[in-house]
């Protein structure tokens, strides 16, 4: 197969910076593969994305070794406008790579710079347009949007140049997980009857494992190995070395084998687990199912109920709770809802379903159209924002918006301070805070020094000094890696057993298995689940019609495990003690 | 959700349809002839003929009435000003000797004491209130009635360079975007429990200064993004470029075009021959 692309002993160091962001990079990028680049936030996947197009060095700068062919082009002699017609590129946030007042004039844009005829670009809008479906969007203002449909147009602007090669840097890190699979079909589609070769860098490990023809891992700058799906997320060892996320089958049977069970090949794929499940059970290397003698296993088992109302009286509620936007979106039909105090919440949904329009009601970020919303025993049109903010912390998804201190020590005691707080109590909270957060080492700091996870936690750190009831983590994995991710859960999770309210909203539901102990799941402006973790999980017909993809484990469990306990997994373990047992 | 726009109005119209390079001819002719104009009643007319366009062409009361309160201090001094002080000026363009007082201030004032409000003083002073209002108002009856991308095909059409013509218009762009990030920064300050309503004007000031730090950072990456995006698009690669959406005079822009010219023609034709729009002139 030949190449599209050849990276040859590629090193490259940031301006002002002697470390090494790619270090004797070494990759063949094959004519009409799918190659998914994987690695942890840092690794230099970013940057090895945009030294295809020729944007690292010629606009950063730095100092750059090596050698990059594309398309047989040398990407240091041939200015970055002729590589473009050569390497499309789609980066991770849709919001700022927008430039245009029109959906169709964003698709344009590109083509009217090559210099395509107006009516060869007339015929490609249509053409893209219909392969992210954003037909009949055409002159829609981008900002109109919503952050998924922003980040297909943005895919569809780089479609539209048919390039050679497309190059992908996290695209799906603000779509929900069916936008998510829709764009990797999509692409895919691309790949194979276009024959486009495509680089997509991405965390989303179920869908590279179905759609990549070939995987390389990156990590500190050093590619450390490349070769198919099944090779690479298979060695579930080696990506969690490296804080990755193998796909949750992969994970089912690593604990498999991990319990004795000797496993030919560890499954990436869901197809590819169930197959592997009946064909050890048909060598015997698995028990057969068997319900009526299975052994229940710890801690599941019961039947899916939706939950009842918590006997305590609310924390939080709202009753019809109705909410149209100036546009004329319904963004809220009569929803009704009670939070005790010391839940673990989750709210799920698709991208426009309501959940950040539902949690902002809490804080008065908005108020109702029709119907009543209360915290505590108080009605919120009757109380500030202010009030509303020192009872419940709000983490938005962007922590960078809700910094502005130049230390921080000063960040966390911000808001104390001009609450009017004494200096001592000040003090006092700010410690707290820092060592709750374990920032104590970084308080002198500038907080936008910090790495992202950590300017989260100052932010969090500022939210605690204020004591509040209730912490709400607006969107807290969107654009983080698995290990962002997990950390900023992870002090969710202390949060709660500290005995506060948590509220996350979300839509991926794979990293929640772990943390949430009530799931609510909204769509089209109404909540239509809401249920303890387990059993609204395992509702994966109405997941599926909410445009929510369930967990791999719990898919496969609901595939392989006996029907007395396929309904009632919920992580990989479980389904692996599940499937190990027998029957349970 | 729909974010803020600085631009576009949010209805078709007349002005909506008219090609950019009529909105510019407009835009000159209203600019030149208010600067021409000396007479306060014939400029306030031309001022209040430009506000009653924006509204025909929705543009909405409550800018309008944004840029009248962000002008009403700048104007009041004007009218003060000009009512005490301009004596010696009005008599040198109108020949007058004496002026007519409204009023004057007690002598015993300290600096400005005895000084003499007059008519005429007051008049000139309504005659630059009205230019600056037909000045403000013209630019946004042409601006907000186009869309970004008309405009960039419309100045290109005119001779424009087309990368003057995409920065303008990345400008106007970009506005909206700031604005929508220092309220969802203001935002975020309010829920960490700021009260801002219940702070006094200073205090509020120093909350509200903290946004520039935020601000200007997001401003610094998102331009850099920008400019990776615009480079990825192949930007800067060629003079020639082609354009989605064609530029064309329709018959309504040729005869905004003609009266644009025949109004500048006769307004100048009048102010020299006639005196008329001069100051102390017949009208």
């Amino acid at each position: 197969m030949d190449a599209i692309a050849i990276l040859d002993k590629v090193s490259y160091m940031c301006p002002r910076s002697d470390r090494l962001v790619l270090a004797d990079v070494s990759l063949t990028i094959r004519q009409g593969e799918f190659l998914g680049l994987i690695g942890p936030t840092g690794a230099g996947k970013t940057t090895l994305c945009l030294t295809l197009n020729g944007i690292v060095p010629q606009f950063y700068g730095g100092r750059f070794f090596g050698r990059i062919t594309v398309a047989g082009l040398d990407s240091l002699e041939s200015p970055v406008s002729t590589l473009a017609q050569h390497v499309g590129i789609v980066l991770d946030d849709p919001e700022v790579q927008l430039t245009a007042t029109s959906v169709e004039n964003e698709i344009a844009f590109a083509l009217e710079n090559l210099n395509v005829p107006r009516d060869e670009i007339i015929a490609r809008i249509g053409e893209v347009l219909e392969a992210v479906r954003l037909e009949g969007l055409e002159k829609r203002h981008p900002h109109e949007l919503s952050g998924g449909q922003k980040q297909r147009l943005a895919i569809a602007a780089a479609l539209a140049l048919r390039p050679e090669l497309l190059v992908l840097d996290e695209p799906t890190s603000q779509l929900d997980p069916v936008g998510t699979q829709e764009i990797f079909a999509t692409v895919r589609e691309l790949n194979r009857e276009l024959g486009i070769s495509v680089l997509m860098a991405s965390h989303a490990a179920e869908e590279l494992a179905e759609h990549a023809d070939r995987l390389a891992l990156i990590s500190g700058g050093v590619l450390l190995q490349s070769g198919t799906p099944d090779a690479l997320y298979g060695d579930v060892d080696l990506l969690q070395k490296h804080d990755l996320r193998p796909p949750q089958v992969a994970t089912t049977f690593r604990q498999l084998e991990h319990a004795g069970l000797n496993v030919p090949r560890i499954p990436v794929r869901l197809d590819q687990a169930i197959q592997a499940v009946q064909d050890l059970r048909a060598a015997g290397k698995l028990p057969t199912p068997d319900s009526r003698t299975a052994p229940p296993v710890t801690g599941v088992g019961q039947q899916p109920s939706l939950i009842l109302p918590s006997p305590k009286a609310p924390l939080l509620s709202a009753r019809d709770l109705h909410y149209t936007y100036d546009n004329g979106t319904q963004a809220l039909r009569g929803v009704s809802l009670d939070i005790a105090a010391g839940e673990y919440l989750l709210i799920a949904g698709q991208n426009g379903a309501g959940k950040s329009t539902l949690v902002k009601h809490f804080l008065r970020l908005l108020d109702p159209t029709t119907g009543t919303v209360r915290v505590g025993d108080k009605d919120t049109r009757d109380a500030t924002m202010g009030e509303l903010a020192q009872r419940i912390g709000y983490v938005a998804q962007n922590p960078d918006n809700q910094i502005f201190s130049a230390s921080v020590e000063a960040e966390v005691g911000f808001a104390l301070k001009h609450l009017g707080y004494s200096p001592h109590v000040v003090e006092t909270r700010v410690e707290e805070a820092l060592t709750a957060m374990d920032l104590l080492g970084d308080r002198h700091r500038h907080p936008l020094s910090l790495p992202k996870g950590d300017r989260a936690r100052v932010v969090i750190a500022a939210i605690l000094a204020m004591h509040p009831d209730v912490v709400i983590f607006d969107e807290p994995t969107t654009g983080q890696d698995y290990r962002g991710a997990r950390q900023i859960l992870d002090i969710s999770r202390d949060l709660h057993q500290a005995g506060k309210t948590i509220i996350v909203v979300t839509h991926h539901l794979y990293l929640m298995a772990d943390y949430a102990q009530r799931v609510i799941i909204m769509g089209k402006g109404d909540i239509l689940l809401d249920g303890d973790v387990r059993t609204v999980f395992n509702a994966t017909g109405t997941l599926r019609g909410t445009y929510l993809v369930p967990p791999q484990a719990i898919l496969l469990a609901q595939a392989a495990c006996p029907s007395s306990h396929r309904h009632s997994m919920l992580t990989p373990d479980e389904v692996a003690a599940c499937l190990a047992r027998g029957g349970a | 959700m729909s974010q803020p726009r600085l631009y576009n109005v949010e209805r078709e119209s007349l002005f909506t349809r008219l090609d950019f390079r009529t909105k510019l001819a407009l835009m000159t002719v209203l600019v030149l002839v208010a600067f021409i104009w000396e007479s306060p009643l014939l400029g306030s007319v031309l001022a209040l003929a430009v506000g009653l366009g924006c509204l025909a062409a929705g543009i909405k009361i409550a800018y309008i009435r944004a840029v009248l309160i962000l002008l009403l201090p700048f104007l009041l001094m004007l009218t003060i000003t000009q009512g005490f002080f301009a004596d010696d000026l009005i008599r040198s363009r109108t020949g007058q000797t004496t002026l007519t007082p409204i009023f004057s201030l007690p002598r015993s004032w300290w600096l400005i004491g005895g000084a003499t409000m007059t008519l005429e003083g007051v008049l000139y002073a309504v005659n630059i209130v009205a230019k600056t209002l037909t000045m403000t108002l013209a630019i946004p009856l042409g601006v907000f009635t186009t869309d970004v991308n008309s405009m960039i095909i419309g100045m290109v059409k005119a001779g424009v360079p087309y990368k003057i013509a995409f920065i303008f218009s990345s400008t106007l762009r970009f506005l909206p975007l700031l604005f929508d990030q220092a309220q969802s920064i203001i935002e975020a300050q309010r829920l960490r429990g700021l009260a801002l309503e219940s702070m006094g004007p200073l205090k509020r000031l120093t909350v509200y200064a903290r946004i520039a730090v935020p601000l200007i950072l997001g401003v610094l990456v998102r331009s850099q993004t920008v400019e990776i995006v615009l480079q990825s698009k192949a930007f800067s690669g060629s003079t020639h470029r082609t354009y989605l959406h064609e530029s064309r005079l329709g018959p309504a822009d040729y005869v905004f075009l003609a009266l644009s010219l025949a109004f500048l023609v006769a307004a100048a034709v009048a102010y020299i021959g006639f005196d008329i729009g001069k100051f102390g002139g017949p009208i």
